[in-house]
This record gives structure tokens, sequence and C-alpha cells, in this order.
């Protein structure tokens, strides 16, 4: 009787180090500095003696331009803006070196840092997902559903294109499963930190069987290897060739659209001819030439979920209203909107162009009803204040753009303070009109832009949100 | 000095609008590398005695500013305060010396904070000292910090005999750091010692 010698892959043959499980299920897919993991610096080292990692340096420079002046590129953000280089006489390596500032929050890159990339044995992965969810699709969502399912089963990238409130996550599920069962991993890529709060408990409830990791600044530590990653586009700069499906919710949001690095990240994370998706309710044309130009499959829902056309804003004019609340004096004709929802009971926002504008106003509103409250990007308390106003704890939240999106609270009212303000782009204004009416219940409300003087870019979002309701509606 | 040297705010990169006037244009000062934001909010120490002069408290934003100074590594932010470093210290007739770090944490920070933030303000000094122990401050509770032996030494071959020093460190919280540098010196012979810190704790 003979008996066959079982060979194993070459590569990973037994190198006196067992490759532990959570070593290997951390760092596939992810690059890390070399002296900054969440585990023992000498394991690590051993691990890297035997080949296990590809190491590279943080920063790499080439000579560019017709007087090869020395360019940089952090290889950790792709960041090659040169004035957030900075050239310093490095303690430890006695010689010049230079840092990365733009990804300088995630723990500094040197050109003397190492960064790692695993380059060992694969985690094993597990196949039997499960969808929980009993929901039911509109004709339009499941079109979109199945248009989108197809791409990325074709390895075509696509975008989604439906208004606010449209159903635009649930449209996600089975282009998600469907990836999930074939062993891919995928990447759910968002630029809002809110975003990637609100969806981790709804793909967490309707996906029980998979292990989901939710990464965004300061997040806690998730244990073994996850096959589905809901992440903000920042901390893609710590991944790289990891995913096989990429779907990018909220693509327009700001800071996404004008850093250059962050779109970047967001292509290096995925692997080479991986499929990416975007899903938005306001593509910029920027998007939109991409799609053009590479010959994306292109899905488009110009109706809400509950068949009911979008809230189209009002303008009102509010002259000086600036002059006014630096005062002490807020407009009357805020004052009377304000009043009005109070008495009708209804929650309601409303959008100020600046946080300093917004501090003053606050005490004057406070004045009218003492529960009302202020909400900005830097309020540690961001998120119990959302939920108060979804509670029917407080009365309304005065808020600045950070509440654009991503949020849903049944019958809100909303008002648009300073509309005219260089920070309100069109798209931003219709994502504010998008909170109103999301619930079939309520499916109509008031969006007003106070104003001191009407712009194009408000002009153009009440435009949009006009043709989306014809398109929808057809009259 | 390039004028644009400092595009964006350093602290929170919001674009600096400061107008150009005939005084920017005719005279050498630094230019601005903080918006005025940031700059309100910190705090200036108003209390100070003879011996320990500071500059600013300890709040939220110097809190948040030597966190990204000190352990995060930015080292471009040792231009947020060279003005006002200059400004103090350009004056002053006494040795100016810095607290040293060990030579293992130097490199394990790759720079030496004080003297970084000295270099930007374009203040000469000199190091009389040398630090004997890697153990840090920040480790330590107040009782500890309080009953320390002595962690400096004098370098070798310097002479402070009937020298007026002026101490430069970043924070000043019990004064252990300040004391033990000050003893040291006395002992040596210096013939005043003062301090001056960026902040008081």
């Amino acid at each position: 009787m003979k008996f066959k010698l079982i060979r194993s892959n070459k590569r990973f043959l037994y190198k006196g180090i067992i490759v532990e499980p959570q070593v290997r299920d951390f760092f596939t897919g992810r690059i890390w500095t070399r002296s900054n993991t969440p585990f023992h610096q000498e394991k690590v080292n051993a691990y890297i003696q035997q080949n296990y990692f590809n190491v590279k340096s943080g920063i790499t420079s080439q000579p560019k331009g017709i007087f090869l002046r020395q360019s940089f590129t952090c290889n950790r953000c792709y960041n090659q803006i040169q004035h957030e280089f900075v050239q310093y006489n490095c303690a430890k390596c006695e010689k010049i070196c230079v840092y990365c500032r733009h990804c300088i929050n995630m723990g500094r890159v040197t050109s003397c840092t190492n960064l790692i990339l695993w380059n060992g044995p694969l985690p094993l992965k597990y196949q039997k997902h499960v969808l929980d969810w009993d929901g039911t699709y509109t004709p339009a969502q499941k079109q979109a559903a199945q248009e989108l399912t197809e791409s990325m089963n074709n390895k075509r990238s696509h975008l989604v294109h439906a208004v606010c409130g449209a159903g635009k996550t649930e449209i996600l599920f089975p282009a998600v499963l469907h990836a999930l069962n074939k062993g891919l991993r995928v990447c759910i890529a968002t630029p809002r930190t809110d975003v990637v709060l609100e969806l981790f408990p709804r793909f967490q409830k309707v996906f029980p069987n998979t292990n989901i990791h939710a990464l965004y600044g300061n997040a806690p530590k998730q244990a073994g290897f996850s096959q589905l990653v809901l992440s903000t586009t920042h901390q893609l700069f710590r991944f790289e060739n990891a995913f096989d499906v990429e779907l990018v919710d909220e693509a327009d949001a700001f800071p996404y659209t004008i850093d250059l690095a962050l779109q970047q990240a967001v292509l290096k994370a995925k692997k080479e001819g991986a499929p990416i998706a975007f899903v938005t309710a306001t593509p910029s044309t920027q998007i939109l030439n991409t799609v053009k130009k590479e010959n994306w499959s292109y899905s488009f829902i110009p109706k809400r979920y509950h068949n009911h056309p979008l809230p189209v804003p009002r303008f009102e004019a509010l002259w000086s209203y600036e002059k006014g609340i630096t005062r002490g004096k807020i407009p009357l004709k805020l004052i009377e909107w304000t009043e009005k929802r109070l008495s009708n009971r209804e929650p309601f926002l409303i959008f100020f162009p600046t946080i300093q504008l917004m501090q003053k106003a606050i005490p004057l509103f406070q004045r009218m009803n003492e529960k009302i409250l202020s909400v900005h990007a830097e309020d540690e308390h961001r998120k119990e204040k959302v939920i108060k106003l979804r509670n029917e704890e407080i009365p309304g939240l005065l808020t600045t753009t950070i509440l654009e999106r991503g949020i849903t609270i049944n019958n809100v009212q909303v008002a648009v303070v300073g509309a005219e303000s260089k920070i309100f782009t069109s798209s931003a204004l219709i994502q504010i009109s998008g909170r109103v009416g999301r619930n079939v219940q309520f499916p109509e409300g008031d969006i007003v832009f106070f104003h001191h003087g009407i712009t194009a870019e408000m002009d153009e979002a009440r435009n949009e949100i006009l043709r989306l309701n014809k398109e929808g509606f057809g009259s | 000095m390039k004028r644009n040297e400092v595009e964006n705010c350093l602290l929170c990169n919001s674009p600096i609008d400061v107008p150009v006037t005939w005084k920017t244009l005719l005279t050498n000062e630094f230019p601005r590398t903080i918006c005025l934001e940031c700059e309100e909010k910190f705090e200036i120490c108003k209390t100070s005695n003879e011996e320990v002069t500071s500059l600013y408290k300890y709040n939220e934003q110097m809190k948040d500013y030597l966190h990204r100074y000190k352990f995060m590594h930015d080292l471009l932010l040792a231009k947020v305060f060279r003005y006002q470093l200059h400004y103090h210290l350009k004056k002053t007739k006494e040795l100016i010396v810095p607290i040293p770090m060990h030579a293992e944490k130097r490199k394990e920070r790759t720079f030496a904070h004080v003297d970084e933030l000295l270099n930007e303000a374009v203040i000469p000094y000199t190091h009389l000292l040398e630090k004997m122990t890697t153990a840090t401050q920040a480790s330590k509770s107040r009782e500890e910090r309080l009953n320390t032996p002595q962690i400096f030494q004098l370098e070798q071959g310097v002479i402070v005999q009937q020298k007026d020093i002026l101490l430069v460190d970043d924070i000043y919280t019990t004064g252990t750091t300040i004391n033990h540098a000050k003893q040291l010196l006395l002992d040596a012979g210096a013939k005043s010692v003062k301090a001056f810190t960026l902040i008081r704790g």
C-alpha cells in the first residue's frame, strides 16, 4: 500500500512558527505601522522574519519635474500634496526624515517607519450567510437591487442614484448577501461616522450569522475576521488590496469630494479589478463623468418608497438675520415659524451656516422653549441629542450641516437659516430637504430656506427636486 | 523667512486670512501659524512668581495641543508658539538651559520637544544637564513625584560657577523637575537659577 504525500502550499510550510488565527485575522487586508500593532513587538518581528509580512517604507520619494525636485508620497494615505510633508532632523536615524501630516491622526508615518502587509495564509471564510429581512421592495427598488447584484456579479462598477428616502440601504442587501455567499470580502464605506453608526445595527440585524466590523475613529476593538466591513472612508487608509466588492454610500458627502487622498484610499482598499458601487442621492458631476467615461451601469430611482413626491422647499426672505441674531433678536418670521412648530407639537430642525452663529442663537431660542438644544460636529452628546429629538423628549434642535444626511425623524419640519451661505451647496440643500416627509404616515412637511438673497445654488436645488418629482410622477 | 510658510491653521486646518500691512512687509516678524479662533482658546496664565514664569494655563485646547505635539509627534506644531517664546526670551541676559531628555527617550520620540520649541523661536541655548532616568513624570502620582531622588546630573566638563541661569521646560506641574535641576545647579555654584515654562498645569 502506498502512502500519498499531501503537499501543502510551499510558501506556507512550517517555518518554526504556527500562525495564530488572531494575527492572521487582524492583518489580512490591512496595512499597519510596524511599531504600533495590537500585538507584542517581538511577536510581530518574528512573523516578519519568517516572511509572513511584506514590509515597505512609510514614505517614498521620487525626483519629479524639470528640476528633479524630491516629490514625496505617503504609502498609507497616498497623499501627494507636498506642503503636507514635513522634513525634520530625526534623532533616531540622525539624518533628515520626512513625515506625512495628512494621516497623522492615525499615528505618525515617517520615512523611517515600516509599514507591514500580511503575506501569509488567508483566513477561512464562513459561507452560510443569511439575510433576515422581511420587508418588501417597491418595484423601483427591486429593479435597482437586481441591477446592482448583477453588476457586482459581472465585476462591473455601478451607480445607484436614488432620491432621499427611497430606501437606499435596503437596495444593498441582496448584493451584499450574494457577494458574501460567494466567499468575497465586502466593504461598505461612507465619508460620515454618523452613517456608519446608523448602518451598523441595521446590518447586524439583517445579517445575523455574519461577523461585521464597524470602523471609525476611536472605534472599539473587534475580534475575528470580518467578511463584511462597515467603515468610514478615512479608515480605509489602513487597508490595501483587501476587498472584492466595495460599496460607497453617500459618495458625494464632504470631505470625500474634495480630498483626493480619500478617493485614492477607496480605490487602493479594493483589489485590482474589483467592482465598486456608489450609492447617493446627489451625484456630483465628477461622479457622473466617471460613470459615463468608464461605462458603468446605472440605476435611477426618482420616487420615495412611500410613493409620495419630495417636499419642495420654499424661499422666505430673512433680511439681515445675522445682524439681528448678533444683537440678541431673532427675526420675526423665524420666531413665527418656530412657535407654530411648538404649538403644533412637531419636531423641528433648524440648520445654521456656522457654529458661531448657532451659539449666539441658542440662548435666544431657549427663551421660547428651554428644552431646545443645539448640536455640532465637536459635540460629545451628538448621538444622544438626536435620539432625544426622535423620542420627542425635546421639541427641536439647532444644528450645523452635520445632520444634513443619514438621519430619519418622523414628521420633522426643517428650516435653513442663511441658505445663501457658501456652505449650503445645492447637494447639501437637496439632502437637507430630503429629511422631511420620510415616513409613510407623515409624507409631507415644511421645508423653508430663510435667506438674505437667493443664490444660484438654492435655485439649482429647488429645480432638481422639481425635476425629480416630474420624473417620478410624470406631471 | 517665507511669508506663506503656513497657509492653513496648523491646528484646525481652516485658511488663515491675514491682511498684508506695511508692518508685515517691512518688519521681520514671524508669520501667523494658527487662526484667531484657535489662538483665543489658549488661556494666558496671569499668576507668576519671581522664580517661575509661565505663559499659558493648561486647558482643553492646551491638552489637545500637547497631545498632538508630544505624543502624536507632530513636530511642525513647534512653530505655534514661536512668536510668544521669541518675544519673552529674546532679551534675557541669563544663560538659557532647556530641560534635557534621556537619550533613549529622545530616540523614541525622534526629537527633543523643548529644544525644538526654542529652535523655532530662534533662541540660542546651551545644554548643561543630563537626564539619568527614563521614567516620565507624567506616569507618577503626585506623592511619587515629590519623593523622587535627583534625576539630573551635570554634563561632563561644564562650569556653572557665577552664572545666571534660566531653565526652560514645556510644562510646570508639581515643580519636581525644575526643583531638581535648580538644586543641582545651585549646588554646583550657579549664582542664580530661574525658570520659564510654556504651560502651568
